[in-house]
């Protein structure tokens, strides 16, 4: 057992360390052995044994009587150790390739490779980034109508909705990755602004008008708020601003948007995404498959192409 | 002995790390800085060959060989200096008597149940080769040479007594004149293994009348890879070369050659000369130093050794308790510790080292279903402080493994 274990870790040091190479090759001679059934001709073991508790005999007798007795079990635990880290490690990077994440889809504990959590970050529902948490594994499109949200491509088989806050720097992050999926893959795409933030709940509305009275423009106006300033996005002037650059028509926008047509529209709007049970933004789904916070763009590739792989596209 | 012999000794005397305590002089001496002067001298100031060109450095190179071969003659008080050929170790020069000699299919050599691979594995080959008969001499139960059971081993078929003449394993030397006079009696050539000696005992090679004596440098002060093997000269020239080519010969044609008369017949090819020029300076040192002074300073660290280790339970000293008898080395084991473990522990924990294994007897430790021991061998610039460490670690490590 113990070849086993020195050889990994002997293996890794030796990676950074020539010195450790030559007790690395010993290990790797030993532990060939072993598995061939043959004895280990380097005493390997032995000398490794002697060199630790030689080193731990300096410090104390006891210490180094300790090691020296239960080497075995030692040995034995090491092995069993390496073997979980070494799955756990497996499993961490897979997760982290496939979800962003090293503790799987949507899960925001510590992970290595992403120790800033940037992966899974949102903003929280309820007007503050710091309020609340929600349930990783319950959001979900089952129930929910989509029908009046904007959308594109709707005859692509592939769906891809895109649930996000002007103003929250997740989204906001999120958004150009997005953005160039639906440029290399032909999707259904439908996009629903969810205002965590208070200061941009005024846009719904406006956003549900510019839609329905103009879709390719509609588009270039969720760009536009994507990339202003998030102070901008605050302040109505500006988004009128934006939707007159655009060559809307304020009068019959704004009109649109007081209409108690619209303002039901919104409420009913705001009731389905309610079903998903979003918890922050952004959560993107995937022909149903939902993620929270920003992922690495190989995440959304990887899942919505091995959709279309077992489709057979 | 004078402790400031040490500083002769740049791994004793290095400021920059603590001294090992070296007690693994039976495998190799430490060499003194005046050795490894005399080596950098020759490849700084004439790095030349010796005996072929006629330029000056060549002349210098040819004059500091001659003069090594000299203080090796010296060393070992040889007749002539031509007695002396260069080989590369004490192995070397017995696998040439071995294949020099002209044995033939029923000649008997004997050797010893205590000698080293080196004196075993030869005549082992010869007995495959051309059917010589190989007879081994069981030591006394307490490792001493059995000089009775020699006597009786004797007959006229016995062509050649090959022993070590100072054991590796457990530093006894054996009674060499007794045996010299009854092998001698017997019209029987003798040779001895001296690799243990030449570095602790004189060895007047005229006062034994030895035939042939084969010693290693690396042992005693000298640098690796260089050795001599003593022969009578009258016993040289009958010899058949063993390795021949360059510079064994005075002439040669397409079919024929003349050989050169020893001992450059036996040094075929160009020499390791910085290696026989360090050899004759070493050998010059230890005669400085002188063996009265050598002896006797490791016989106090081992009397001292050995009555330490003698205390501790469960510990076996191999050969005989007089530690007068065992020289510089006491060779120890434990039926339930294992020999590796301790030298590694010791070296690990207190930078003291010692040999642990077999020891190159491997038929002895077999023949007493031994798996191995650890050896200890001291050497002049060895003090009894070193021995006070050396046994307070062992009872921890001793401690640690029990």
């Amino acid at each position: 057992m113990f070849c086993i274990v020195s050889f990994l870790v002997l293996t890794v040091i030796g990676i950074f360390s020539a010195s450790y190479r030559a007790l690395a090759k010993e290990a790797f001679d030993c532990v060939l052995r072993r598995v061939t059934l043959r004895p280990c001709n380097t005493s390997f073991q032995e000398k490794m044994k002697a060199q630790v508790t030689g080193q731990l005999l300096t410090r104390s007798v006891r210490a180094a009587k300790l090691f020296n007795k239960y080497f075995e079990v030692l040995a034995w635990v090491l092995f069993l150790s390496t073997i979980a880290s070494l799955f756990w490690t497996g499993k961490g990077l897979y997760n982290f390739y496939m979800y962003g994440s090293c503790n799987g889809l949507n899960k925001s504990g510590f992970c290595a490779l992403d120790p800033t959590g940037e992966n899974n970050k949102t903003s929280q529902a309820g007007g503050s980034c710091a309020l609340g948490a929600g349930d990783e594994n319950k959001v979900t499109l089952t129930g929910v109508d989509l029908s009046s949200f904007a959308t594109k491509n709707i005859q692509a088989q592939d769906t891809v909705v895109f649930i996000g806050c002007f103003n929250c720097d997740y989204t906001r992050k999120a958004y150009p990755i997005i953005k160039e999926l639906l440029q290399k893959n032909q999707v259904n795409y439908i996009f629903a602004h969810y205002p965590v933030k208070g200061e941009t709940t005024y846009i719904l509305p406006l956003g549900y008008c510019a839609y329905k009275f103009d879709q390719p423009k509609y588009w270039q106006f969720v760009d536009r708020l994507f990339s202003s300033n998030k102070e901008d996005n605050g302040r109505p002037e500006y988004v009128q601003q934006v939707l007159k650059d655009l060559g809307y028509d304020l009068n019959a926008i704004n009109q649109c948007a007081e209409s108690q047509e619209t303002k039901t529209a919104v409420v009913k709007q705001r009731i389905e995404l309610e079903k998903t049970n979003i918890y922050g933004t952004p959560l993107i789904f995937i022909n149903q498959k939902g993620l929270v916070g920003p992922k690495p763009y190989r995440v959304y590739d990887r899942i919505l192409n091995s959709f279309n792989f077992f489709k057979g596209k | 002995m004078k402790n400031n012999l040490r500083y002769d000794f740049p791994l004793l005397t290095n400021s920059r790390s603590q001294p090992p305590i070296y007690f693994d002089n039976a495998c190799q001496s430490l060499r003194p800085q005046s050795v490894i002067d005399a080596m950098v001298e020759y490849y700084r100031d004439y790095p030349g060959c010796a005996g072929r060109s006629m330029h000056s450095i060549a002349a210098k190179v040819t004059q500091k060989c001659d003069q090594a071969r000299q203080q090796l003659a010296k060393f070992i008080n040889a007749l002539r200096k031509e007695e002396v050929v260069f080989t590369r170790n004490t192995t070397e020069g017995i696998n040439l008597v071995a294949s020099s000699l002209a044995l033939k299919a029923g000649d008997i050599v004997i050797t010893s149940d205590k000698d080293h691979n080196s004196n075993l594995i030869p005549w082992q080959m010869l007995v495959k080769k051309i059917g010589i008969i190989h007879k081994i001499l069981p030591s006394l139960p307490d490792n001493t040479f059995d000089l009775e059971g020699f006597e009786k081993f004797l007959n006229p078929k016995v062509k050649l007594v090959s022993f070590g003449l100072t054991a590796n394993l457990d530093g006894v030397t054996i009674p060499a004149e007794k045996i010299i006079q009854l092998a001698h009696k017997n019209g029987s050539l003798v040779l001895f293994d001296a690799a243990q000696t030449a570095p602790h005992q004189k060895i007047d090679v005229r006062q034994l009348d030895v035939d042939f004596l084969a010693f290693s440098g690396h042992k005693m002060l000298g640098p690796s890879g260089t050795g001599v093997l003593y022969g009578k000269f009258k016993l040289l020239e009958k010899l058949e070369p063993f390795m021949v080519g360059g510079d064994t010969v005075a002439t040669s044609t397409f079919t024929t050659q003349e050989f050169l008369p020893p001992p450059e017949k036996f040094e075929a090819g160009l020499q390791d000369y910085a290696g026989i020029i360090g050899l004759g300076q070493a050998a010059e040192y230890l005669m400085k130093v002188g063996f009265k002074e050598i002896e006797k300073s490791e016989l106090e660290i081992n009397t001292f050794l050995t009555n330490e280790l003698g205390l501790i339970p469960g510990l076996k000293i191999i050969g005989p308790i007089d530690p007068a008898q065992r020289g510089g080395i006491i060779s120890f084991y434990f039926d339930k510790i294992d020999h590796h473990q301790i030298a590694l522990i010791l070296n690990q924990s207190a930078g003291i080292m010692v040999r642990s294994g077999q020891h190159c007897v491997h038929a002895w430790f077999d023949h007493h279903q031994l798996k191995g021991s650890v050896r200890a061998s001291v050497y002049f610039y060895n003090t009894l402080a070193e021995a006070e460490i050396f046994v307070r670690e062992l009872h921890k490590v001793i401690k640690v493994l029990s």
